[in-house]
Protein backbone atom coordinates (compact mmCIF):
# COMPACT_ATOMS: atom_id res chain seq x y z
CA UNK A 1 0.00 0.00 0.00
CA UNK A 2 1.50 3.46 -1.16
CA UNK A 3 1.98 5.91 1.68
CA UNK A 4 1.95 9.55 1.59
CA UNK A 5 5.06 11.11 0.74
CA UNK A 6 7.21 12.60 3.68
CA UNK A 7 4.74 11.52 6.04
CA UNK A 8 5.38 9.88 9.53
CA UNK A 9 4.32 6.47 7.85
CA UNK A 10 7.04 6.95 4.98
CA UNK A 11 9.57 7.96 7.43
CA UNK A 12 8.77 4.21 8.94
CA UNK A 13 8.56 2.33 5.36
CA UNK A 14 12.09 4.11 4.91
CA UNK A 15 13.67 2.97 8.36
CA UNK A 16 12.18 -0.47 7.31
CA UNK A 17 13.65 -0.54 4.18
CA UNK A 18 17.32 1.03 5.41
CA UNK A 19 17.39 -2.25 8.00
CA UNK A 20 16.30 -4.52 5.94
CA UNK A 21 19.32 -3.55 3.50
CA UNK A 22 22.40 -5.81 3.90
CA UNK A 23 24.89 -3.75 1.45
CA UNK A 24 23.71 -0.76 3.56
CA UNK A 25 24.59 -2.49 6.96
CA UNK A 26 27.93 -2.68 5.20
CA UNK A 27 28.51 0.51 3.86
CA UNK A 28 26.96 2.52 6.53
CA UNK A 29 29.46 1.01 9.58
CA UNK A 30 31.30 3.34 11.47
CA UNK A 31 28.82 6.26 10.43
CA UNK A 32 27.83 7.96 13.75
CA UNK A 33 26.52 11.16 12.86
CA UNK A 34 22.75 12.12 12.24
CA UNK A 35 21.33 13.34 8.39
CA UNK A 36 18.67 15.65 8.16
CA UNK A 37 16.60 16.03 5.02
CA UNK A 38 15.21 19.61 4.33
CA UNK A 39 12.04 19.07 2.05
CA UNK A 40 11.15 22.41 0.84
CA UNK A 41 8.02 23.55 -0.02
CA UNK A 42 6.17 23.65 -3.31
CA UNK A 43 2.58 25.56 -3.14
CA UNK A 44 2.17 24.94 -6.69
CA UNK A 45 2.82 20.87 -5.96
CA UNK A 46 0.33 20.76 -3.46
CA UNK A 47 3.45 20.39 -0.75
CA UNK A 48 2.42 24.19 0.95
CA UNK A 49 4.70 23.37 4.11
CA UNK A 50 8.58 22.63 4.08
CA UNK A 51 9.16 19.16 6.06
CA UNK A 52 12.36 18.07 8.01
CA UNK A 53 13.43 14.47 8.12
CA UNK A 54 15.33 13.34 10.99
CA UNK A 55 17.60 10.15 10.80
CA UNK A 56 19.83 8.88 13.81
CA UNK A 57 21.63 7.05 11.74
CA UNK A 58 24.68 4.57 13.78
CA UNK A 59 26.76 1.97 12.27
CA UNK A 60 24.78 0.71 9.29
CA UNK A 61 21.47 0.71 11.02
CA UNK A 62 18.69 3.46 11.31
CA UNK A 63 18.34 3.57 14.90
CA UNK A 64 15.17 6.39 14.03
CA UNK A 65 13.55 8.26 10.96
CA UNK A 66 11.12 10.81 12.52
CA UNK A 67 9.08 13.93 10.31
CA UNK A 68 9.51 17.29 11.67
CA UNK A 69 9.77 20.64 10.50
CA UNK A 70 12.54 21.73 8.39
CA UNK A 71 14.15 23.70 11.77
CA UNK A 72 14.53 19.89 13.52
CA UNK A 73 16.45 18.89 10.48
CA UNK A 74 18.89 21.55 10.18
CA UNK A 75 19.82 21.16 13.92
CA UNK A 76 21.69 17.63 12.38
CA UNK A 77 25.17 16.87 11.42
CA UNK A 78 24.82 16.61 7.73
CA UNK A 79 21.58 18.56 6.18
CA UNK A 80 20.97 18.10 2.54
CA UNK A 81 18.11 20.39 1.41
CA UNK A 82 16.23 20.73 -1.47
CA UNK A 83 12.26 21.54 -2.88
CA UNK A 84 9.65 19.02 -3.38
CA UNK A 85 10.19 18.16 -6.62
CA UNK A 86 13.65 16.94 -6.25
CA UNK A 87 13.22 14.92 -3.69
CA UNK A 88 10.65 13.40 -5.62
CA UNK A 89 12.98 13.16 -8.42
CA UNK A 90 15.21 11.36 -6.31
CA UNK A 91 13.10 9.29 -4.32
CA UNK A 92 11.73 7.88 -7.96
CA UNK A 93 14.99 7.06 -9.35
CA UNK A 94 14.98 9.97 -12.17
CA UNK A 95 17.85 11.87 -10.06
CA UNK A 96 20.80 10.04 -8.88
CA UNK A 97 21.63 12.18 -5.40
CA UNK A 98 25.03 11.96 -6.19
CA UNK A 99 25.29 13.65 -9.28
CA UNK A 100 22.43 16.17 -7.80
CA UNK A 101 24.77 17.42 -5.63
CA UNK A 102 27.42 17.58 -7.44
CA UNK A 103 25.11 19.77 -9.80
CA UNK A 104 24.15 21.44 -6.46
CA UNK A 105 20.40 20.50 -6.71
CA UNK A 106 20.59 18.69 -3.70
CA UNK A 107 22.67 21.48 -1.14
CA UNK A 108 24.81 19.35 1.14
CA UNK A 109 26.09 21.27 4.26
CA UNK A 110 28.38 18.98 6.76
CA UNK A 111 31.64 17.76 6.38
CA UNK A 112 32.53 16.61 2.92
CA UNK A 113 35.17 14.47 3.27
CA UNK A 114 33.05 12.27 6.11
CA UNK A 115 29.90 12.18 3.20
CA UNK A 116 32.43 11.38 0.40
CA UNK A 117 33.93 8.46 2.49
CA UNK A 118 29.99 7.07 2.63
CA UNK A 119 29.11 7.46 -0.90
CA UNK A 120 28.15 4.07 -1.27
CA UNK A 121 25.98 4.47 1.99
CA UNK A 122 24.14 6.81 0.40
CA UNK A 123 23.68 5.70 -2.68
CA UNK A 124 22.27 2.74 -1.41
CA UNK A 125 19.60 5.10 1.04
CA UNK A 126 18.49 6.58 -2.16
CA UNK A 127 17.94 2.84 -3.50
CA UNK A 128 15.97 2.30 -0.23
CA UNK A 129 13.35 5.12 -1.02
CA UNK A 130 12.88 4.11 -4.55
CA UNK A 131 11.66 0.64 -2.85
CA UNK A 132 8.89 2.52 -1.10
CA UNK A 133 5.17 2.82 -2.58
CA UNK A 134 4.38 6.58 -2.92
CA UNK A 135 1.30 8.42 -2.70
CA UNK A 136 2.64 12.15 -4.54
CA UNK A 137 0.70 15.11 -3.36
CA UNK A 138 0.96 16.26 -7.02
CA UNK A 139 -0.05 13.10 -8.24
CA UNK A 140 -3.57 13.45 -6.62
CA UNK B 1 51.20 31.35 -21.81
CA UNK B 2 52.52 28.48 -21.05
CA UNK B 3 53.58 27.82 -17.05
CA UNK B 4 57.04 26.47 -17.21
CA UNK B 5 56.61 25.21 -13.22
CA UNK B 6 53.58 22.89 -14.44
CA UNK B 7 53.97 19.54 -12.52
CA UNK B 8 56.48 20.28 -10.91
CA UNK B 9 56.92 19.87 -6.98
CA UNK B 10 57.59 22.69 -5.03
CA UNK B 11 58.78 22.82 -1.82
CA UNK B 12 56.59 25.09 0.44
CA UNK B 13 55.09 24.77 3.99
CA UNK B 14 51.40 25.19 4.12
CA UNK B 15 49.76 27.33 6.81
CA UNK B 16 46.88 25.27 7.23
CA UNK B 17 45.21 26.72 10.10
CA UNK B 18 41.70 26.43 10.44
CA UNK B 19 41.33 30.19 9.41
CA UNK B 20 44.05 30.41 6.36
CA UNK B 21 41.87 29.58 2.92
CA UNK B 22 43.98 27.69 1.08
CA UNK B 23 41.75 27.34 -1.61
CA UNK B 24 39.88 30.19 -3.60
CA UNK B 25 37.67 30.38 -6.51
CA UNK B 26 38.91 32.28 -10.15
CA UNK B 27 34.95 31.95 -10.75
CA UNK B 28 32.23 34.87 -9.02
CA UNK B 29 29.80 32.09 -9.27
CA UNK B 30 32.12 28.87 -8.66
CA UNK B 31 29.88 26.29 -9.66
CA UNK B 32 27.86 23.39 -7.10
CA UNK B 33 31.51 20.89 -8.67
CA UNK B 34 33.84 23.72 -7.98
CA UNK B 35 32.66 24.15 -4.25
CA UNK B 36 32.48 20.63 -3.44
CA UNK B 37 35.97 19.64 -4.79
CA UNK B 38 37.36 22.69 -3.42
CA UNK B 39 35.75 22.52 -0.28
CA UNK B 40 36.83 18.70 -0.01
CA UNK B 41 40.41 19.32 -0.64
CA UNK B 42 40.70 22.27 1.96
CA UNK B 43 39.21 20.14 4.36
CA UNK B 44 41.37 17.35 3.82
CA UNK B 45 44.18 19.33 3.74
CA UNK B 46 43.40 20.99 6.85
CA UNK B 47 42.21 17.89 9.04
CA UNK B 48 45.20 15.60 7.83
CA UNK B 49 48.45 16.35 8.22
CA UNK B 50 49.90 13.76 6.18
CA UNK B 51 48.59 15.78 3.18
CA UNK B 52 49.88 19.03 3.62
CA UNK B 53 53.11 18.33 2.21
CA UNK B 54 51.96 16.98 -0.83
CA UNK B 55 49.37 19.93 -1.31
CA UNK B 56 52.62 22.47 -0.62
CA UNK B 57 54.78 20.93 -3.20
CA UNK B 58 52.16 20.19 -5.91
CA UNK B 59 52.47 22.49 -8.61
CA UNK B 60 49.97 21.57 -11.64
CA UNK B 61 46.65 22.25 -13.70
CA UNK B 62 44.19 18.96 -13.38
CA UNK B 63 40.67 19.28 -14.78
CA UNK B 64 38.02 17.24 -13.35
CA UNK B 65 35.36 16.34 -16.48
CA UNK B 66 32.06 14.59 -14.59
CA UNK B 67 30.79 12.54 -18.53
CA UNK B 68 27.35 12.00 -17.08
CA UNK B 69 26.73 15.96 -16.03
CA UNK B 70 28.34 17.73 -18.68
CA UNK B 71 30.56 19.78 -16.22
CA UNK B 72 33.80 20.30 -15.03
CA UNK B 73 36.61 21.94 -12.91
CA UNK B 74 40.23 22.97 -13.34
CA UNK B 75 42.19 22.73 -9.84
CA UNK B 76 45.19 25.01 -10.28
CA UNK B 77 47.44 24.02 -7.47
CA UNK B 78 50.06 26.89 -6.66
CA UNK B 79 52.22 24.79 -4.40
CA UNK B 80 50.46 25.29 -0.48
CA UNK B 81 47.25 27.29 -2.52
CA UNK B 82 44.86 26.31 -5.28
CA UNK B 83 42.99 28.08 -7.12
CA UNK B 84 39.55 26.14 -8.99
CA UNK B 85 38.21 27.30 -11.99
CA UNK B 86 34.53 26.71 -13.49
CA UNK B 87 35.26 24.32 -16.56
CA UNK B 88 38.49 23.04 -18.20
CA UNK B 89 41.28 25.96 -18.56
CA UNK B 90 44.05 25.22 -20.69
CA UNK B 91 47.61 23.85 -20.54
CA UNK B 92 46.70 21.26 -17.70
CA UNK B 93 48.80 18.77 -16.91
CA UNK B 94 46.81 15.84 -16.21
CA UNK B 95 42.54 15.16 -16.89
CA UNK B 96 40.62 12.91 -15.95
CA UNK B 97 37.30 12.49 -17.22
CA UNK B 98 34.83 9.81 -15.98
CA UNK B 99 31.18 9.73 -14.86
CA UNK B 100 29.95 11.34 -11.06
CA UNK B 101 30.11 7.86 -9.42
CA UNK B 102 33.89 6.90 -10.43
CA UNK B 103 34.94 10.70 -9.85
CA UNK B 104 33.64 10.26 -6.28
CA UNK B 105 35.09 6.53 -6.18
CA UNK B 106 38.36 8.54 -6.76
CA UNK B 107 38.50 10.16 -3.73
CA UNK B 108 37.82 6.84 -2.23
CA UNK B 109 41.02 5.14 -2.96
CA UNK B 110 42.90 3.80 -0.65
CA UNK B 111 46.42 5.41 0.21
CA UNK B 112 48.95 2.35 1.00
CA UNK B 113 52.94 1.88 1.52
CA UNK B 114 54.92 4.63 -0.40
CA UNK B 115 52.06 7.02 -0.24
CA UNK B 116 50.55 4.85 -3.55
CA UNK B 117 47.20 4.51 -4.44
CA UNK B 118 45.74 0.80 -2.98
CA UNK B 119 44.00 -1.11 -6.49
CA UNK B 120 43.68 -4.08 -5.17
CA UNK B 121 40.71 -3.29 -3.07
CA UNK B 122 37.19 -3.13 -3.68
CA UNK B 123 37.44 0.64 -4.80
CA UNK B 124 40.27 0.13 -5.80
CA UNK B 125 39.12 -2.69 -8.55
CA UNK B 126 36.48 -0.53 -9.65
CA UNK B 127 38.71 2.01 -10.23
CA UNK B 128 41.40 -0.07 -12.39
CA UNK B 129 38.39 -1.57 -13.98
CA UNK B 130 37.01 2.04 -15.23
CA UNK B 131 40.95 2.89 -16.17
CA UNK B 132 40.68 -0.56 -18.28
CA UNK B 133 37.05 -0.52 -19.97
CA UNK B 134 37.91 3.24 -20.89
CA UNK B 135 35.14 4.53 -18.85
CA UNK B 136 37.38 6.17 -16.85
CA UNK B 137 39.84 8.28 -18.80
CA UNK B 138 43.63 10.14 -17.69
CA UNK B 139 44.98 12.99 -20.40
CA UNK B 140 48.80 13.02 -19.64
CA UNK B 141 48.67 10.06 -17.13
CA UNK B 142 51.37 8.24 -18.22
CA UNK B 143 54.39 11.37 -18.07
CA UNK B 144 52.63 12.84 -14.79
CA UNK B 145 52.41 9.23 -12.56
CA UNK B 146 54.07 11.31 -9.62
CA UNK B 147 51.66 14.17 -9.67
CA UNK B 148 48.85 11.87 -10.52
CA UNK B 149 49.66 10.28 -7.65
CA UNK B 150 49.94 13.31 -5.01
CA UNK B 151 46.66 14.39 -6.65
CA UNK B 152 44.95 11.29 -5.34
CA UNK B 153 46.53 11.53 -1.56
CA UNK B 154 44.78 14.84 -1.65
CA UNK B 155 42.01 13.87 -3.37
CA UNK B 156 41.73 10.86 -0.91
CA UNK B 157 39.51 11.05 1.90
CA UNK B 158 40.28 7.44 3.09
Amino acid sequence: MAVKAFSPEWASAFKDEVNKSTVYKTAGKGWKWTVGLVVEAEPDKHFAEPKGIVMDLFDGEARDIQVGSAADAQKCDFVITAPYSRWKEVSTGQLDATKGMLQGKLKLKGDLPTIVRYTKASQEMTECTTRIAVEWPDEK
Amino acid sequence: MHDADRGRMARRKVNAGADTALVDYADKEPSAFASMLGGLIEANVKSRPEKESDFARLIAKVGIWVTDIDEGVTLDFKGGRMTVHNGLESQRTITIRADAQTVMSLSNLKIGLFGLPVYYDEVGRGVAGKLLRGKLKIDGMLPNVVTLNAVTRIFSVQ
